[in-house]
């Protein structure tokens, strides 16, 4: 397990081991914060991409100066570090109006602490032609943005090399998530948010190279998983692995999701014939649609509805941090249409941080393992 | 509609009509009338009392009375003759559908106004809740949501969203109620940035959605009707444009219940008759007023301004300012129409990109797609109409799903 260890620690440093190597070389670091931002673009640029995350903050007062109580805590807990400094080896960051909280984030972080480079690249609130003519435009206008900021030249060539890097990283991971459906599944819950934290915190090659070894090392089944009930998380992003832990210590193995963290980011190939950006574009564009495309819920929930019957799945939890309106009205949406279908489902609002509202979520989760045991 | 349940629009109607005639003679103190508003729950009395205690308000408040009962019995009876009703948000302007033959309702002015029914709205926003939204959208239109869910209002023909992205929570709603009631519903994307190649694309977006409503509809657009909905559309703008005039001056002649009034005409009616009929009774008399030298009594101390929503679920808050505090209510972000452009009527294309701007202009859609301080955006807009008005000081009021400005209102005040 030398390789999941490595992964294990990536994913519990900021400024972890590949990211100071990176800097060593003399290479840039970009964050980023949202499924819908291509990826490829920075790779291609020899620049390393970074998801920006908000783990471990448990005082959010600086960031509760600007942004408010009504703001989620995953905005909230972003920002405060960005305040404090955490971020401050980043290069550039750039940003998506994925929500009104994150942009929100964007722009207190810019009018307060700004990175010497920041982006916004807007997306469409939906999928139509004039909406990916935009968004298309948005992207040329981001790519060229980088050219000139970092003195760079991001050729089709190198696009498409990212690109094939990019696709490969999702093949794996697709191979991980095919390890977690089985009978007794090979990765616990945490396991894999730990893989996926760490795939948006260091460099696709290399991360492509352990996630091989993780899928070859990994060859026992988890002790006891097939007495577990087999559930499926949904929701507002996940990268708390305590949040998985409680509900697996209740009785439960997570053996698939639609996180814009997990399958949603990935499970969408990109096709590497013909025109690549084109492909890039048409791929970011329609992948898994978060909430906030208008129009797109009968997408979303068949893409549950996949899953579920892929990893044979006995129940939902679908959560979402508090004030997430996007998340939470789908949810009720969800709930409704899921249980409609049969499929036991247990709606959970929490809050974005180490174990925040733990007593509660556990009880609350007891009781709905409870209904599907009986 | 159920017959054992009593639709909402006809209690709100019969009230509508009730106050819709008060006579320049009523006698506020005579012991009969003391009972009565006695007998009113504060809530209802102060609101009462904010349309009847002046003279000169109590003409507005007729003409718009008037004009609404007139209008929610048209929603209520659109079934029977055979028209379509689409539920809009505050961001989608009426002069289109009007035009289609189609009625408009937004469902946040409804929400507004089913505060007058005897049993209140509380209970129609916790059935909303009950039945699954989030607490932490919009009330607004939450109400709309609970009467829904209470089957007390018909469900509509169609939604339409006029802007995805200038608030989350008012775009999500639509596709909500989309899904639990399984109504048609159209979206208008917006774009981050306020110049020419958003508003082509903005414009672009309009055209389909008309293209839609018309097959949906089934009315084709008539250039003829079109001509005469944007005629008066114009005719309204001019008529609140020379209100916003007299709004400049100190102290300001114009009664705070006015930006209640207009509102409301602005969002249900713009394209009628009704609606110029409205502004021009407002214009007469604020016009009257200021040559009287009428004012916010006893004196304008204060010169306010809301730099977001204004306090529309309480009817007597105006009053009470204006009487506590001599505060003069100018305007809030849902009165900012000072860039609302004259609809040009040359022609066809002219029109419908004169409606498509006029959308883009729009209170929140004009000035929190974007960044907070981008060109056009909100922060400039304050800082004009503080200006322009000669406000004298800034309020933030923002419900708990504005999370687009509860997010940077601190940066703001900073900068304002």
């Amino acid at each position: 397990m030398k390789a999941f260890k490595e992964l294990t620690e990536i994913s519990g440093s900021r400024q972890n081991s590949y990211v100071s190597a990176w800097k060593d070389q003399g290479k840039k670091v970009v964050g980023y914060v949202c499924s819908y931002m291509p990826e490829e673009i920075l790779h291609a640029a020899d620049i390393l991409p970074y998801r920006i995350n908000g783990k471990g903050v448990s005082d959010m007062s600086q960031a509760d100066a600007y942004l408010s109580r009504v703001n989620c805590s995953f905005s909230r807990c972003c920002l405060e570090l960005g305040f404090r400094g955490e971020y401050d080896f980043l290069d550039g960051a750039v940003w998506i109006n994925g929500c009104d909280h994150i942009r929100r984030c964007y722009d207190n972080w810019k009018a307060k602490r700004p990175f010497p480079f920041m982006h916004m690249l807007p997306v469409p609130h939906k999928i139509f032609p004039e909406g990916r003519q935009w968004y298309k435009e948005e992207v040329i206008s981001f790519k060229e943005a980088v050219e000139a900021y970092f003195g760079v030249k991001i050729t089709d060539d190198k696009i498409a090399e990212a690109c094939s890097v990019y696709n490969e990283t999702r093949k794996l991971l697709r191979k991980l998530y095919d390890k977690r459906t089985e009978d007794e599944p090979g990765f616990t819950g945490p396991e894999i948010n730990t893989i996926l934290s760490a795939s948006v915190s260091m460099p696709k090659p290399e991360f492509n190279h352990l996630l091989e070894q993780v899928l070859q090392e990994t060859q026992t089944v988890k002790e006891g998983s097939k007495k577990s009930i087999r559930l499926l998380v949904a929701g507002s992003i996940m990268d708390d692995q305590g949040f998985i832990e409680n509900i697996e210590e209740m009785g439960a193995v997570v053996v698939a999701d639609a996180f814009c963290l997990g399958a949603k980011n990935f499970w969408d190939l990109m096709d590497e014939n013909g025109n690549v950006f084109e492909n890039l574009i048409d791929r970011y564009y329609t992948h898994s649609p978060c909430p906030r495309m208008a129009g797109e819920y009968p997408t979303r929930l068949n893409f549950i509805k996949e899953q579920i019957e892929r990893a044979n799945v006995e129940g939902v939890i679908l959560e979402h941090i508090k004030f997430c309106d996007l998340h939470g009205t789908d949810n009720a949406l969800l709930k409704k249409d899921l249980e409609k279908a049969g499929i036991a489902t247990l709606e959970l609002e929490r809050q974005y941080g180490p174990l925040a509202d733990s007593g509660r979520i556990r009880t609350r989760v007891q009781a709905f393992l409870e209904r599907i045991k009986a | 509609m159920s017959e054992d349940k009593i639709n909402a629009l006809e209690r709100m109607i019969e009230t509508f009509l009730m106050t819709s005639n008060l006579p320049e003679d009523m006698d506020l103190e005579s012991p009969d009338m003391k009972v009565f508003l006695e007998s009113m729950p504060e809530g209802k009395r102060t609101a009462f009392l904010t349309m009847a205690k002046d003279l000169d308000v109590r003409k507005m408040s007729n003409a718009f009375n008037t004009a609404m009962s007139k209008y929610w019995d048209t929603v209520l009876q659109a079934k029977s003759r055979g028209k379509k009703v689409v539920f809009i948000p505050f961001n989608c302007s009426p002069e289109i559908f009007y035009a289609l033959d189609i009625i408009p309702v937004g469902v946040e002015v409804l929400t507004t106004f089913t505060a007058i029914l005897e049993e209140g709205l509380e209970k129609y926003l916790d059935l909303a809740v009950e039945r699954g939204l989030p607490d932490t959208m919009c009330s607004s239109q939450r109400g709309t949501v609970g009467l829904l869910e209470a089957g007390l209002l018909d469900k509509p023909d169609l939604l339409v969203n006029g802007s995805l992205g200038s608030c989350d929570p008012n775009s999500k709603i639509f596709e909500y109620m989309s899904e639990k009631f399984d109504i048609p519903a159209l979206y208008l994307d917006i774009p981050f940035y306020h110049d020419q190649r958003s508003l082509d694309y903005y414009t672009k977006g309009f055209r389909q959605v008309v293209e839609v409503l018309e097959e949906l509809s089934g009315n084709k657009l008539d250039v003829d009707r079109l001509k005469e909905v944007c005629e008066l559309s114009n005719r309204a703008t001019e008529l609140f444009l020379e209100i916003n005039e007299i709004k400049k001056m100190i102290p300001n002649p114009v009664p705070n219940y006015y930006n209640q009034i207009h509102l409301g005409t602005k969002l249900l009616m713009a394209g009628t008759q009704d609606a110029v009929d409205i502004f021009q009774t407002a214009l007469d008399v604020c016009q009257a007023r200021l040559k009287k030298g009428s004012h916010v009594m006893p004196e304008e101390k204060i010169r306010l301004m809301m730099m977001y929503t204004g306090l529309y679920f309480d009817g007597g808050v105006h009053l009470w300012l204006e009487e506590e505090m001599g505060v003069s209510y100018l305007l809030d972000l849902l009165v900012y129409y000072d860039f609302n452009p004259i609809i040009d009527t040359s022609n066809i294309e002219t029109m419908i990109n004169g409606l498509a701007d006029g959308m883009f202009n729009l209170p929140m859609t004009r000035q929190l797609k974007g960044g907070w301080d981008m060109p056009n955006n909100w922060l400039q807009d304050c800082l004009y109409y503080v200006d322009t008005y000669k406000a004298d000081c800034l309020v933030f009021t923002g419900h708990t799903a504005c999370k687009q400005v509860w997010g940077v209102y601190r940066l703001q005040l900073s900068e304002s």
